[in-house]
């Protein structure tokens, strides 16, 4: 059995750093990006199954790197974290379009994105 | 017929007809019924002698007339006198009735020889001739005359005002009639002339009456000159031509022939045309002399008027209206009341004062403000004193009263379209003088320029308080894009955070730590816990946050059915993070099932009911802390029930400290606060509601409050079909 492999995509560094460990510790090869273009050469590169893909970034946004990801044809699980409340702009119809996976609300618990992540890893390996 | 009958018939029937005017003008006023003696008198004196020129051809007739005549001559001179004594409102003095015992006697003599002793034909017909006793009637007469006039002039320094002006009439009365002297004199055989004192008897009538009747009279010299320029010029305009035709009558037949007459006549068509103009051009020039001083501060006025409108400061505005006014026209007392809608009064703004304490208010119902509203004219004390003794109506005594209790000499209402924005209260003139017509228009335009600088001033204030609140408002509204911003931020803090403890406690549950020392054991342990509060209290900033961005959404304009309690639930939901709801009772008074569904906005309901909850609270916690009752539990009803025109009305009560009756009022409006406590909110808390209720839902909001118990609001809401 091929070993998962998770990129988180998020601009702030202890987010990387402490979600990264907390996959670690569950047998789960975690990469990190800080940008949207970072997340689009390591995607082509690497490919992983699962992308944790911040939406509010500065530079590419999320839903352009969704876009770009999408658009390389593969087969990959992309789920969008979000810190906006209740969608108010019309964004989840247009990540959902794009094929995303899941859209999540940020501040959530740490069991409840264990519980997402492990979800979908375990339908793609 | 004796021709010469006919100049004092006439005079007879004008003497008549003035009388009656003064006697419909008022008959109980005493002047006016002395001076109605007075004419009666001449009036017989008249017929009398009327009599005697058409008996032409009977002597013995005729004197019985003349002498019949006598009796009312008798009378004239004594009315005439008791006239002047009431006119000036002297006491009863001893000269009077010893005036009036002596015309007993005279009375008895009249239809002897002693006063006429026979008569004698002149050319207008019979006229007496003087009898012994005669020159004692004339004495008697003269003594009178002079004593009345003396006292008249004595009066005319001691007295202002239009008692002032009407006293100067009076003199120019007597000194015309002095010319009737001419009557007496005839009966003496030295003088043969012909007796107009018939005319001097109408002017003399004509003018006492008009004094008398006339509330508002102009300027005595204004009178004089006018009357003097029009005699004048029309003497000019008829004597010339008349002249032409009389002396250079051979002259003129000379150089036209027959048709002689039309040089004369064309004259006088050129001189009667031109004569208007003459007399206005001759009219304006002897006024602008006379009335000089007069003139002078009306045209002062007049500039002031203009400039007016330019200033914008209301209190600046109103202090230079009073000292303009003041200064110039020099009076004794100025002072300007305008309307104040709050206390629908109308109250003293500036006063320019000699110490006196000015009437600090005037109600829309006192007399004097109905009469403005309706005659829209300033009203003069003077004339209003004269109505009032006339007894015209009651309306004139309570004026009086008034405007005494105003100190008013004049009041100038200020107009602005149809309403009155105020008025002018004047007293004196420093001089005594009388308020002229003159005067009265430019303080109209005065008045009603100053309405307009008034309001202007006004709608300036107004328009800045106004910005100044939109500026707040704005600032208001930019926290509440920033709070959007902030509060992404601050979650993302959160996040991170939630993350780092997270995983932390993770890490510290996947690893064995059995073969470690109770010491380790003990720290992993606690910061095992210190985590776990880490990640509670990051949770809870995470709410908080979240019922911020509740707050500051903007909600859309749509209306949809909600129903009361998702109303209260949302508000609730907001309100948990501000106040300590357990500390009150709140309770739900409607049955859940058959209350009717509003039609309205769920967002901003919420906002609504949010701050009536959270005012009800202030209000509780006011009372807790101001009163301190034992065993005070703060409690919260709302209830709701059909309302008006099928609405649904929706009540907040609680019983808090209330609020005073004269704050209901201003409670809706923009940061209006009672709040005493730190916690002061910011003001626009009842504000936005109403804006919520009256704009957007179209319903209705009411407060009922009495101080120290509670407060109620009712509010009205469409309901959902």
């Amino acid at each position: 059995m091929v070993m998962a492999k998770l990129l988180i995509v998020d601009d702030e560094m202890d987010v990387r750093e402490f979600a990264a460990s907390f996959f670690r510790k569950r047998k789960i090869e975690v990469i990190t990006a800080s940008s949207g273009e970072e997340a689009i050469r390591i995607v082509e590169k690497d490919g992983p199954q699962l992308v944790l893909l911040d939406i509010k970034m500065e530079g590419m946004d999320g839903v352009e790197t969704l876009k770009r990801i999408k658009d390389m044809g593969k087969k990959i699980s992309v789920v969008m974290v979000t810190g906006k409340k209740p969608d108010e702009d019309g964004t989840f119809e247009k990540c959902r379009e794009l094929g995303a996976t899941d859209y999540i609300h940020k501040p959530l618990k740490l069991e409840e994105l264990e519980n997402v992540v492990l979800r979908i890893l375990k339908n793609v390996t | 017929m004796n021709p010469y009958a006919i100049p004092p018939l006439i005079t007879e029937v004008i003497l008549i007809i003035i009388a009656l005017l003064v006697f419909f003008k008022s008959n109980t006023s005493r002047i006016n019924r002395i001076f109605i003696l007075f004419s009666s008198a001449m009036a017989l004196w008249l017929f009398g002698y009327i009599n005697m020129y058409l008996n032409n051809n009977d002597a013995m007739l005729a004197l019985r007339w003349a002498r019949i005549g006598f009796i009312g001559i008798i009378f004239i001179p004594v009315f005439a006198y008791h006239f002047i004594v009431a006119f000036l409102e002297l006491k009863r003095r001893l000269v009077l009735p010893i005036v009036y015992l002596l015309t007993i006697p005279s009375l008895i003599l009249s239809q002897t020889d002693y006063i006429y002793g026979g008569i004698k034909r002149h050319f207008w017909g019979f006229y007496p001739t003087a009898g012994r006793i005669y020159i004692f009637f004339l004495l008697m007469f003269a003594i009178l005359f002079t004593r009345g006039v003396l006292l008249l002039i004595s009066h005319i320094n001691t007295e202002s005002g239009i008692k002032k002006e009407q006293i100067k009439y009076v003199c120019l009365a007597f000194g015309l009639g002095t010319f009737g002297i001419v009557d007496y004199l005839v009966k003496y055989p030295i003088f043969d002339i012909y007796p107009f004192g018939y005319i001097c008897a109408l002017l003399f009538n004509g003018l006492i009456a008009f004094t008398i009747i006339r509330y508002r009279l102009m300027d005595i010299t204004v009178a004089i000159t006018r009357t003097g320029v029009f005699v004048a010029v029309y003497t000019l305009v008829l004597g010339l031509p008349f002249a032409a035709a009389t002396l250079l009558k051979p002259w003129l037949i000379g150089v036209f022939g027959s048709q002689w007459w039309m040089a004369p006549l064309v004259l006088m068509a050129a001189l009667a045309t031109a004569g208007p103009f003459i007399y206005i051009f001759l009219e304006h020039r002897a006024e602008e002399r006379l009335l000089h001083e007069q003139r002078r501060y009306q045209d002062t006025l007049k500039q002031a008027s203009v400039g007016m409108t330019r200033i914008r400061n209301l209190r600046k505005l109103l202090d230079l209206i009073t000292h303009i006014v003041t200064k110039t026209v020099k009076i004794s007392y100025v002072g300007i009341y305008l309307y104040n809608e709050e206390s629908n009064s109308y109250v003293i703004q500036v006063a320019r004062d000699k110490g006196r304490m000015p009437l600090p208010t005037v109600a829309p119902a006192n007399p004097l403000v109905s009469w403005m509203t309706l005659k829209r004219e300033p009203i003069i004390y003077e004339e209003v004193k004269r109505k009032m003794q006339d007894a015209i109506s009651t309306v004139h005594s309570l004026l009086e009263e008034n405007m005494r209790l105003l100190t008013a000499s004049v009041i100038i209402p200020c107009f602005l379209e149809d309403k009155l924005l105020g008025f002018i209260v004047m007293g004196d003139k420093i001089s005594g003088q009388i308020y002229t017509p003159d005067d009265l228009n430019v303080f109209q335009v005065l008045a009603s320029q100053a309405a307009l600088a008034i309001e202007n001033a006004r709608f300036f204030e107004e328009a800045k308080e106004m910005n100044e609140q939109i500026a707040q408002a704005e600032k208001m509204a930019t926290i509440g894009t920033m709070a959007d911003g902030l509060s992404h931020q601050i979650n993302n803090r959160f996040y991170a955070l939630s993350l780092i403890a997270g995983d932390t406690i993770d890490t510290i549950k996947l690893t064995d730590t059995s073969q470690a020392s109770p010491e380790i054991k003990e720290m992993i342990s606690s910061i095992n816990y210190a985590l776990n509060r880490i990640q509670a209290n990051v949770m809870q900033g995470g709410e908080v946050v979240k019922g911020i961005l509740k707050y500051t959404r903007k909600g859309n304009e749509g209306l949809e059915p909600v129903s009361l309690d998702q109303v209260l639930d949302g508000a609730i939901d907001m309100l948990q993070y501000k106040i300590k709801l357990s500390e009150i009772d709140l309770v739900r008074d409607y049955p859940k099932e058959t209350t009717p569904r509003i039609f309205g906005n769920l967002v901003q309901l919420q906002e609504a009911f949010f701050n009536f909850i959270d005012n009800a609270y202030d209000a509780i916690t006011e009372r807790k802390v101001t009163l301190k009752e034992e065993g005070f539990r703060g409690k919260i009803i709302v209830a709701a029930q059909a309302g008006a025109n099928g609405s649904l009305e929706v009540t907040i009560e609680d019983n808090g400290m209330g609020v005073k009756e004269d704050n209901t009022k201003k409670l809706f409006t923009p940061f209006f606060t009672t709040k005493t406590s730190s916690r002061k909110g910011t003001g626009l808390g009842l504000y936005v509601i109403k804006k919520i209720i009256t704009d957007t839902h179209k319903g209705k909001i009411a407060i009922e409050s009495a101080y120290k118990k509670g407060t109620r609001f009712i509010v009205e809401l469409p309901v959902a079909k």
